[in-house]
């Protein structure tokens, strides 16, 4: 069986060898083999060939076509600060008042920042691994671009004084959002991650999830779906207990949780929805291999099928490469 | 006596107390804030008791609102930035040079989010929170360097180090604080870490004196030494 039909059998409910392993392996992908973040950030080919390296060495069950947090923003024109081996961050928000909102232009996915390389990044995933492998191109939720664009305390306090202007950058988002997702699955990425760490608990209020993401996430999964995306993740870093039992009213397949979220709360919570998950980030750093296979056990008999093996959250970039192996090993090994 | 007679009729003839001034200030309500705490001040009361008695009481009923399963970030922001307003636009045109907040050691706090990472917004928020408790709270920032912290607790005679930091990567930097500040003879200053990532760690882990797992943690910790 191949790693896409695993994971495209579990989230259609159908039979499977093993459990699908899929980290969340980002940046650690280029320091574990030997390139720095800003190479892997700044130029496709790495991009691609530290992810399909990994996935050869490693035989994770999804790779990711992600840079970093600040690329969307970076096209619609924040300016970012590249340091040589961390990832780049923004100086420089475009939205410094609302009235800078009604200036915004999208971005043209082919054409303007990085968004380019990206896209090219999956074409060449693609052509590499075929339809082996799943390619996810990940990008963010509305709430998580909107923080970005306008800085997140600004964004904070805008909810409080003028839900207007908010819910105008929250469908401005959504719009650049879309039109990149949609050229990313026109080059070669099987499915969608919805990246939304901002969106968390931990950061707005749940009723600010409900009412103003929410209903945003459901439009775009329906609309990805119909472009192609064969399934929809949704990752949000995090405390979520509060906001998973909306998860399974916004067309989500598939939803990553936290280590501070129990996995048997999860399922709970979420019904319909697969989950991913869940082991504490620092432990890939700390812990021997042996500890994290018997952590990534634990996590696999607290779910009991319905499930794919993950991070929760993403995989520090000073991880262990052995703690990588160690939590393939776990889903490999393990009974069904 | 009498003055303080002729004091509370004033307070009641204008409606204002300071219950009305932590209400509003929980409530996030800025412009309010601001408008009473104008009030209170034109009547008499003092600069320090609108801070003790009324902001910092404020804040802290938040620490009672926030269990780990009801931590609302944008009630306390909304809190945070209406005592900020009431001490910048209220207070500070009060006391000019004056200030309330000696600049002692052991109520000076240099905080900052550590090298390698730029996540802000939980530092912002703890430093908030310090100020409204009479500390003296020096922000050197975002990816400040070890020697940065060092370097701010020398000049500033601080007795605290704040560091904050939401990635596991930076760790080792965390780590440096503890032989530096040793080697510039800074012994006795007490580290502080807090934020999501590095809340998993042990102060062992980090070579720090505590880890925070929010910031009325931070506050109970520093209480406790300070009280
Ligand atoms: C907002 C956010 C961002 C914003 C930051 C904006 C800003 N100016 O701060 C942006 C989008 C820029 C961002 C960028 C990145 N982020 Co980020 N981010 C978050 C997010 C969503 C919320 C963090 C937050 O502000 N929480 C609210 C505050 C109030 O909480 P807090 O900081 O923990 O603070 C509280 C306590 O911890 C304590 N505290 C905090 N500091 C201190 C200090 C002291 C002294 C004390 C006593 C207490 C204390 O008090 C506070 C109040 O109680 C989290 C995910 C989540 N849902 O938690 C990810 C998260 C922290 N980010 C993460 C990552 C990986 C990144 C990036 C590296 C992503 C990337 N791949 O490009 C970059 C960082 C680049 C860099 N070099 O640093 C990871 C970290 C995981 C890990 N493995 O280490 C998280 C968990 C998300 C994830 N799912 O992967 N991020």
């Amino acid at each position: 069986m191949t790693s896409y039909e695993r994971v495209l059998n579990t989230i259609e409910g159908k039979g499977i060898d093993r459990v699908s392993a899929a980290p969340e392996i980002f940046g650690l992908s280029a320091r574990i083999n030997g390139y720095t973040i800003k190479q892997y950030v700044t130029d496709a080919q790495t991009l691609a060939l530290c992810q399909i390296k990994s996935q050869q060495v490693f035989g994770c069950d999804i790779v990711f076509a992600f840079a970093d947090t600040a690329l969307e923003a970076e096209a619609v024109g924040c300016r970012l600060y590249y340091p040589d081996n961390a990832y780049p961050y923004i100086v420089d928000h475009i939205i410094k008042t609302s009235k800078d909102i009604d200036k915004l232009k999208i971005p043209d996915p082919f054409r303007d920042g990085r968004m380019p390389l990206v896209v090219e990044a999956c074409r060449s995933m693609h052509n590499e691994l075929k339809d082996d492998c799943v390619v996810t191109a990940c990008v963010p939720g509305p709430i998580s671009l909107a923080a970005q664009l306008s800085g997140l305390e600004t964004f904070m306090f805008l909810i409080a004084d003028d839900l207007d202007s908010v819910e105008k950058i929250l469908n401005f988002s959504e719009d650049v959002i879309m039109r990149y997702a949609e050229a990313l699955l026109k080059s070669g990425a099987h499915s969608i991650m919805l990246f939304d760490p901002v969106a968390s608990p931990a950061v707005v209020p749940p009723s600010v999830f409900k009412d103003l993401e929410a209903p945003r996430l459901k439009r775009m999964t329906d609309a990805l779906r119909a472009m192609g995306s064969k399934f929809l993740w949704l990752s949000i870093a995090g405390a979520t207990q509060k906001i998973l039992p909306l998860f399974s009213g916004i067309g989500i397949d598939l939803a990553t949780v936290d280590y501070v979220v129990p996995i048997s709360d999860a399922i709970r919570l979420t019904e319909g929805v697969i989950i991913n998950g869940n082991i504490k980030p620092l432990s890939f750093v700390t812990a021997q291999p042996d500890e994290i296979k018997q952590i990534a056990i634990n996590c696999l008999n607290e779910a009991k099928g319905r499930f794919i093996l993950g991070s929760g959250c993403e995989m520090p970039l000073e991880s262990k490469p052995e703690n990588i192996g160690a939590l393939i090993d776990a889903a490999v090994s393990s009974p069904l | 006596m009498i003055i303080t007679t002729v004091f509370s009729i004033i307070i009641t003839m204008n409606g204002y107390s300071l219950e009305h001034l932590i209400t509003a200030v929980v409530a996030g309500q800025n412009d309010r804030a601001v408008s009473i705490a104008e009030v209170l001040l034109k009547n008499g009361t003092s600069p320090e008791s609108l801070i003790q008695d009324g902001l910092t009481v404020a804040l802290r009923s938040l620490d009672a609102k926030c269990t780990a399963e009801e931590f609302n970030l944008l009630e306390i922001m909304l809190a945070g930035r209406a005592m900020m307003t009431v001490m910048d636009n209220v207070i500070a045109t009060h006391l000019l040079s004056s200030s309330t907040i000696e600049p002692v050691p052991e109520k000076t706090i240099i905080i900052g989010t550590i090298k390698g990472d730029i996540h802000e917004l939980g530092k912002n928020v703890v430093k908030m929170m310090l100020k409204a408790q009479g500390l003296r709270v020096i922000d050197i920032g975002k990816d400040a360097s070890p020697e940065s912290f060092v370097k701010a607790a020398m000049l500033e005679s601080a007795r605290f180090i704040g560091v904050s930091s939401l990635i596991t990567l930076t760790m080792p930097f965390i780590r440096e604080i503890r032989p530096l500040l040793n080697d510039t003879g800074l012994d006795n200053v007490k580290i502080l870490a807090g934020g999501a990532a590095i809340q998993q760690a042990s102060p062992s882990d980090l070579n720090v004196d505590f880890v925070a797992q929010d910031v009325f943690d931070a506050v109970h910790y520093l209480n406790g030494l300070t009280s």
